[in-house]
Parts: C-alpha cells; structure tokens; sequence
C-alpha cells in the first residue's frame, strides 16, 4: 500500500494511528519525486539523506511513545528562499549558488516542531520575481498538467510538487501573486496570507512591505493545518503580529453560508479574459449562492487601474536596497576582480539574471534624488488609496472574488521575453499585496485542453478563516484538487 | 574699508550609545580589544533572510540625550534605509533616520568667543547603526600600500546617536567648547563614553566663510578628526584656506575633506559632483515607532542634574573658585565623589583640592577612570577629615592616600602599612620627641634664646625636624607652642 496522494492531515491520522510509518512515508514521496522531477524540474535541492534520517527518529521517537506533533511523519517542501540550516538556500540564483545559511527560517523552525519532514528546496523564478518559474538558474520548472507550459511563479517549484502529489504541503512566498498565481496554473489551492500573520524571519526577501509566506495544499483542511502550525508571534520579525492566532482548523466547520455576502469585482471583465476562466468564476459564484451566500457587485477602481503600476515601482524599490547586499564580500558569489568597484560589477553581473538586473535598475531609478516623489512617493499614495478601496469594499462584504490569473498555463519561452505582458499576468493578486490582504487560489475547473483555472478569494485583513470557510464550502461541492499527471501519460 | 571675514561653523557629532547590545539584535557592543568578527551574529552580518528588531535601550538612552539638549521629542518617528555599497557595510544600506527623528529643535548654551553665554541650536538628534571597521594590511594601517584589507563586523550595528548642531559656531574654539560640552553631557547621561581618541565620539564639521562684502563661500565637510586638538587645527586651518580663497576673489568648492593629522592641512577627498545618491526610503522591514503615553515625562523624571547646574550649585553652596568646579565636576564620577566626601564630613576646599591634585593624578598615572579606582568616598572622607582635624599632615596623608590605591586598604589598615598612628602625636609623646630635638641641636636652640631669630627661620628649622620626626603625625600647631615653651623654659 502507497501513501501516494494521500493529505497530509490524513498522513498524520495514519502515522498517529501506526498505518505507516515516518520512514515508508517519506520513502514514497522520495520515489514520486525521484520519478518525475527529472522531468518537471521542480526541485533545486533534494535532501534524501537527512530526510530518511530525519523520518528514523521521527519512527524511534513515536516507537518510544513521544506525542506526535500536527505534521508528525508529513514530507514537505519548502521554496528555494527560505533559509534552512546547512542546506544550500539559493533563492535560485547564481549569486547565491554555494550559500548554505548558518540559521533556519521561523517556517523551517515551525514544520520541523510540528513533525514535518522538509525533503528539499523547490525551484522558482530568481529572487522571486518572474510568473513562469523560467527565470531560476536552475533551468525552468514544468506544469505537471502540460509539461510544455510553466507552472506559473515565483512559486513555481512549490505549487507543481503539491499538485504532482511529491507532498502533500509545500510552502511559497507571495510578493505580488507568487503563491496565488501557480496554484491557478497548477489547479491546487494557494494561500497568500495577510502581511504580518507568518513570521518573515529567514525569508530572503524581495519586497520586504510585499512579502508573505504561505502554503500550497490539495485540501483545505491542510492549509488550515499549516496556518495552526506556522501562524504565530514571533519576535524576530517585528512586521510580524503579535496578537494570539485562532485555530484555522475551527472555520471549516460551517456548513451554510447563509448571511454572508460575497463580492464580485466589477472591473475584473475590463480584463481580456480566457473564457474558461471568466467561466471558473461563474461556477464557483453559483456554488457559493447555492450554499446560501448573497453576491453583491463591487468597484475597485483605482486598484484595478493603478495597482500594477504602484506594485512596479514599490516592489523594484525594496528589491533594489534588499539586492545590494549581494556585493561578492561576505557569501556567495566573488568573482576575482582588481578593485572593490570591480568586485562588486563583476560579481553583480555574473551573479544575477536579467529579470533580476531589470528590476534592480527600475528599483534604484525610482528611488534617485529628482525621480522619489514623482515615483516613489506616488506610487505610496496609490497603495494608500487601494488600501480604503478594499477597507470600503469590506464593510459591504465578506470576501471577494476574481479571478487568479488571467490566463491559464503558458508555454515554456511564450513571455520570457515579453516583460510587461509577464507582469500583467500579476494584474489580479497583487493589488491584495499591495493592501496586505489574504487571499486563496482555488480551482474553479479546467480548460478545453485540461488546464486548471483559479478562481481567486479575498478576505479582509486576518480573514483567514472566513476564506477558509467559504473554501471548505467549495471543496465539498468540487472535491479535492487532483494530482496532475506530472509528465508521465506524456511517456505512456 | 578692511574687508573681514567670519567662520560659519556647524557639527555633526556621532555619539556610541553604550548599551550592552546593538542596535537590532543582541549581540554584544563590545568591539574594542575583541577578537575581530567574535560579536555577530546573522541579524548584524545582513545574511540573506535576516530582520531588525529594535533594542528599546537605545530608544530610552536617545530620548534623554535629546531631551538634555532641549529637543522636541518626536512621539511618532520611524526609520529609513540609507543606501551605499561599502565592505563594512554589511546590508549595503544602513537603517537610520531621515524625516522624523527622534529628536528636533533643541539648543545648549556653551561659553561663547567673548565669555558670555551662547546659545547654539540643536537641529536634531536621530539614531542609526554603525558600520564595521576595515583593517588594512599595510603596515600604517591605512589604505595606501595595503595588499589586502580585512572586515571586522564586531562594530557593526552598534547604536549611534547622530547630534547635528546648527552653524552657530563661530570659531575652532566655540567649537572645542561646544563638544566638550556635549561629551561631558553624555557622560552625565551615562549614555555615552563620549571618547574620541576611542571613537565612542566621532566628530565631522561643516565650515564655510562668509565674507563682509556678502560674499559666502560653499562649505566644506571635515572628518577625522580624532581629537579636541585635531578639531580646533583643522577648523583653524580651513579657516586659513578658504579665506585665503575669497581673499584672492576665488571660489570655495563644496567637497569633503580629510584632516590629516601628521601633515597638519586637510586634503580633498569628494566634491559635490561626486556625492552620493543615498536613495534614501522607509524602512520596511521596521513599523513607525510610536511612543507610548508617558514615554517622554517618565524620562524626563530619569534625567540627572545638568552639569551646568551642578556647576553653578558648587560655586554657590561650596564657595569654591569657577576653576575648581570647572575640573571637578567635569566628570558626573568626580562630582559625585566630591560631594559624598563633603557628605562625610571632610571639608569642602579641602576635598575640592585633593580631588584636583591627587586624585586625577593617580586617575592619569593609572590611565583609569574615577569609578575604577579601589578609593571609596568614605574611605577619602575619613582620611580627608584627619587632616582637617589636625591628626595628619598634608605629606603624610599623601603617603596614607597612595597605600589605600595601591593595596585597596581602609585607612587603619593604611596607616598600619605606613608605620602611622591614627590619634595622632601628641601631649607628652609630643614633648619626649620635641625634648630630644632641642638637646641634638642646643647651638640653634642658642641662637634663638639669644633672639637672633628675628626672621623666625631657626625656629621653622626646628618645626620642620619634629614634623619629619612624627611623619606627619603631630598638630603643626601644637608642635608650635611646645617648641617655643620648651626653647624658653
């Protein structure tokens, strides 16, 4: 018996319940990858040998009658940007390509506490920025639905191992769409939390004011399970909250969604829309009046003409000052050079991509004395006006929807070259970011060709339960997300 | 008419704040005489993932020095990132504080050019992270000639506050002035060692001339200045340079300059075309700091008396002279210890002057600090008062004073080690002593019987031989009149 595609809630039942161990768990999960990664690429860094080492003690500990923990006996795996102690953390850039960190990120710290098993690091678009997994110096990641077509990114690595069934969870991080917008292409659910509910501590950041880590998961129960185990205070982020956190696993009780109101974006049909997904959306609306919710028209109209162009300028402004650190001195790359300044451009130059160079240079741009206010500062008040925009739109309703993305999976070099069309593919998700909001990718059906579709769910801020309400509600209507094929009916 | 020409002088003064920690993580602060790259840690290195969490001590220590120079306390202040690339700088931005400092628009009054009291105004006090230390391979220690440098990040994100005065000062020694001022003030505060030799306090100056015809030449900016002497040189020399400029009818450059201690000049090291673009923007990765309800009042009740106004109290309530008080209260150690000595009962003069002369002696023989000292102020007191009392000599409480530094001995103890007697010498002990003098030197005990010691010098002779006799030990007055009713009996 496999525990191939099993959740990781019902992995942690059947490893509580002595059904399998940690070891036989975390060995079928080494095979699953060990079978398609070749082909999907969505692994930089595979830790086979401390993760069966990892799963013996996890066996010896439960055999000797320790408690087991949430996740005990869970294989997992997190983006290649998260600091993990002695493991290579590349953040899948050249520059970073022999770092291993001297510290473990507070997710890191937080799976293992809760019995999870990290099996490796998943590939992303370098730095996190990108929507294709295309721009990692590790080569592109594959859609495990099409292995012709991206993943979608930044989290591309992490969003096809859930969805390929390597693990049950996977942790992203969401700048402008990162976690949202690969769970879309890869017909998994995504949650991007509000900014401040998971601890950044060991994050590599991109936007420091954008950024938020989260999980991908098959089943809503296991992302309300991963918020249980890594939504807390932590001191070493003071961006993080320190309020208490409730228990997530509480909100998928509700069965009805009578009272609630749910919002439905008036500008989003402004948008040349795939017709599957204005069609995803549609389905998922009907579902929720069935379940008793009452839909309601809103308008962000700023947020959905402005938000892209603040987003550009506001996250390239971060990456740049959080970027410069990378100077060949400390770690990581160090290109031989005569001088300091020539250290510093030839360890840049070889140690970056392009994408990474583009927003850089747009980032220092904006930021130079003459350009801050007319950039800069506006782009500041934009994120302000979105903000009341969304706080308006929540006083009138419960969560909103719109799509995730307006496209499903790409081809592999269709827009690796074509930047603004790659950004616009952010347009829906990060006006959340921007606002701080959470928001959840859930899959609202598949196209003609069988490529997922994500329909997207917006909460006010420390609405996580209220989404994962509302997305338990779905789940029971829709099933859980399926695993993709990942490459293998291709070979049959 | 004789066309004159005036300085315009304004200081940046970068305080070390001497919390144990750093700025935005535990480490310690301790970066001198330690082990290079010994006091990091991930947060202070800026490896990749890290975050600032700011050390609510050094809120606590910058609001009371803003608050001394008579600041406005910014309730709401925040942070932002000051961008550059450097070795030393390990995030290659450093995190201080651009629009809303902690502290704005204060003023401190400084003895001015003419004596009379001046008042130079405070533009603000901000607080920020220091960068590591660079060490050169070469044999100097500096860049020049150097085949490789090296990184200590033992300094790096030790708090600083940076004090910033407005161009008040109108000369190198209103300036020495003003930052003795402040460096007696920290020390008061206890926020600061204020030391400049060790770089705790770091001083960079603007300085321009401004003409009688109206012209006003662009400023320079000085740095390296490491000491009061350094600062007053460099300031007198620049004033020569740029005069000299506006004199011949040029025109003075804005540029950085570097004072170079040994050739005596200051030397062009960045003009303005030059200057760095700091793109400076909020701090993400740190909340606005707002502070709470009570803050400010609650340290304003910590604040320690001024040492303006512990000066003038001494000169009133102690009658003592400006000088005096100048020296004594010049570390809040040595006021302190002055005035628990008085406390204890030895006189105010007195006190003043051992503390003058042989206390900073052995402080500078020591090359010590006040508090470091194995003295108490009671242990002073009471030897102080014996003194006064009559019981020991000046000479010989000296010799009692350097056995309780020595050995750290109470001033029994002491004056056991120096073969003293605590009562003193005195009555027929006295008279035995003095008794046997007078028969050792009977051809001077003549000469005065016979009144030729009109000047009295023979009879001094004699007091001098007993002093040296009891060491100290005998009431020189008492010695007085024993002397004259034995001579004349």
């Amino acid at each position: 018996m496999s525990s191939h595609g099993l959740s990781a809630s019902e992995i942690a039942r059947k490893v509580r319940a002595r059904e399998f161990s940690v070891t036989e768990i975390v060995i079928d999960s080494l095979e699953r990858i060990g079978s398609l990664d070749g082909t999907l690429n969505a692994m930089i860094t595979i830790e086979r040998d401390r993760a069966l080492e990892r799963a013996a003690k996890l066996d010896s500990a439960l055999a000797s009658g320790e408690g087991p923990g949430p996740m005990t006996g869970v294989p997992v795996i997190v983006k290649d940007n998260m600091c993990t102690r002695g493991i290579p953390t590349t953040c899948a850039s050249r520059i970073l390509s022999d770092w291993k960190p001297p510290y473990n990120a507070a997710v890191v710290e937080d799976l293992e506490k809760a019995g999870a098993v990290i099996l490796g690091k998943s590939n992303m678009d370098e730095f996190a920025m990108g929507s294709s997994t295309e721009h990692s110096a590790y080569g592109p990641c594959r859609n495990p639905w099409d292995t012709t077509r991206v993943p979608g990114g930044s989290s591309g690595g992490s969003a096809a191992a859930v969805a390929a069934g390597y693990v049950p969870i996977a942790l992203g991080s969401d700048t402008g769409g990162s976690i949202r917008q690969p769970a879309s292409l890869c017909g998994i659910y995504g949650l991007k939390p509000t900014y401040g509910l998971i601890s950044r501590y060991g994050l590599i950041a991109f936007a420091s004011s954008l950024d938020q880590i989260g999980p991908f998961a098959r089943t809503v129960e296991d992302l309300a399970l991963s918020l249980n185990v890594l939504a807390r205070p932590d001191r070493k982020d003071s961006t993080c909250s320190s309020s208490e956190r409730p228990d997530y696993l509480d909100f998928l009780k509700v069965g009805s969604l009578s009272g609630k109101k749910v919002g439905i974006v008036r500008e989003f049909r402004d948008y040349d829309l795939h017709e599957d997904i204005s069609r995803g959306v549609e389905k998922v609306l009907r579902i929720l009046q069935n379940a008793g919710a009452v839909i309601e028209e809103v308008s962000l109209p700023v947020t959905m003409t402005s938000g892209l162009g603040a987003y550009y300028i506001i996250a390239p402004a971060e990456a740049s000052s959080n970027l410069a650190r990378y100077d060949g001195v400390r770690y990581g790359l160090s290109e031989e050079a005569e001088d300091l300044l020539s250290l510093y451009l030839k360890t840049r130059k070889a140690g970056f991509g392009t994408e990474v160079k583009r927003r850089i240079l747009t980032g220092t741009y904006v930021l130079s004395s003459g350009y801050y206010d007319a950039y800069y500062l506006t782009a500041q008040k934009v994120r302000q006006i979105i903000t009341r925009e969304f706080t308006e739109a929540f006083s009138r309703v419960h969560t909103l929807i719109m799509p995730t993305s307006p496209s499903p999976a790409f081809r592999i070099g269709e827009l690796v070259d074509d930047p603004i069309h790659m950004y616009m593919m952010d347009v829906f998700t990060l006006p959340v970011n921007l606002a701080g909001l959470p928001g959840l990718s859930v899959n609202g059906g598949y196209t003609s060709e069988g490529l997922p579709v994500g329909v997207q769910m917006v909460g006010p801020r420390w609405g996580e339960g209220e989404i994962l309400s509302m997305a338990g509600v779905l789940e029971r209507e829709l099933g859980p997300a399926r695993i993709a094929p990942g490459g293998l009916a291709d070979e049959n | 008419m004789k066309t004159e020409f005036f300085p315009v002088i304004g200081l940046e003064i970068h305080v070390q704040l001497n919390t144990l920690s750093k700025l935005f993580c535990p480490c310690s602060t301790a970066y001198i005489g330690t082990v290079p790259n010994t006091n990091i840690c991930p947060v202070c290195l800026g490896l990749p993932g890290t975050l600032p969490v700011l050390n609510g001590k050094v809120v606590e220590y910058s609001v009371i020095t803003a608050l001394a120079l008579n600041c406005r306390i910014n309730r709401a202040t925040r942070f932002h990132r000051k961008n550059y690339f450097y070795p030393d700088l390990p995030k290659a931005y450093q995190i201080s504080q651009y629009d809303l400092p902690v502290g704005e628009d204060g003023y401190i009054y400084i003895r001015g050019e003419g004596g009379d009291m001046k008042r130079i105004g405070i533009i603000r006090l901000h607080l920020e992270e220091d960068a590591g230390k660079l060490v050169h391979s070469a044999a100097d220690g500096r860049l020049a000639g150097a085949s490789a440098s090296y990184v200590d990040y033992n300094r790096a994100g030790v708090p600083l506050a940076e004090i910033v005065s407005a161009p008040d000062l109108s000369s190198p020694s209103e300036a020495k002035e003003y930052v003795s001022l402040l460096r007696q003030l920290v020390r008061y505060l206890g926020v600061s060692d204020g030391d400049m030799e060790k770089g705790s306090m770091r001083v960079d100056a603007n300085i321009s001339v401004k003409c009688s015809d109206g012209r006003w030449g662009d400023r320079s900016e000085i740095k390296n200045m490491n000491s009061l002497r350094a600062l007053e040189r460099a300031l007198s020399f620049e004033i020569k340079r740029q005069t000299a400029i506006l004199e011949e009818g040029g025109t003075v450059l804005q540029e950085t300059r570097h004072w170079n201690d040994s050739e005596g000049r200051t030397i062009s090291s960045r003009s303005k075309e030059e200057a760095h673009d700091y793109r400076y923007f909020p701090e993400p990765d740190l909340p606005p700091l707002f502070l709470p309800e009570g803050f400010v009042e609650e340290m304003e009740q910590t604040l320690p008396e001024m040492p303006w106004v512990r000066k003038s109290r001494f000169i009133r309530d102690y009658s003592l002279s400006e000088t005096d008080v100048a020296v004594i209260t010049e570390s809040p150690d040595l006021a302190d210890l002055f005035e628990r000595c008085v406390r204890e009962g030895a006189s105010s003069e007195r006190s003043a002057n051992w503390i003058r002369t042989e206390v900073l002696r052995v402080v500078n023989e020591r090359k010590t600090s006040v508090g470091d000292l194995p003295l108490s102020s009671h242990v002073l007191a009471q030897l102080l008062s014996m003194i006064d009392s009559g019981k020991l000599s000046n000479t010989a409480a000296k010799e009692v004073f350097d056995c309780i530094i020595e050995t750290g001995a109470g001033v029994e103890e002491a004056l056991k080690v120096c073969n003293l007697q605590s009562g003193g010498i005195s009555g027929s002990q006295l008279v035995e002593i003095i008794r046997d003098i007078l028969e050792k030197n009977s051809s001077v005990v003549e000469t005065i019987r016979s009144g030729e010691d009109g000047n009295g010098k023979k009879s001094k002779f004699l007091q001098g031989l007993v002093m040296r006799e009891t060491r100290g030990q005998a009431d020189p007055e008492e010695v007085r009149m024993l002397l004259q009713e034995l001579i004349e009996s």
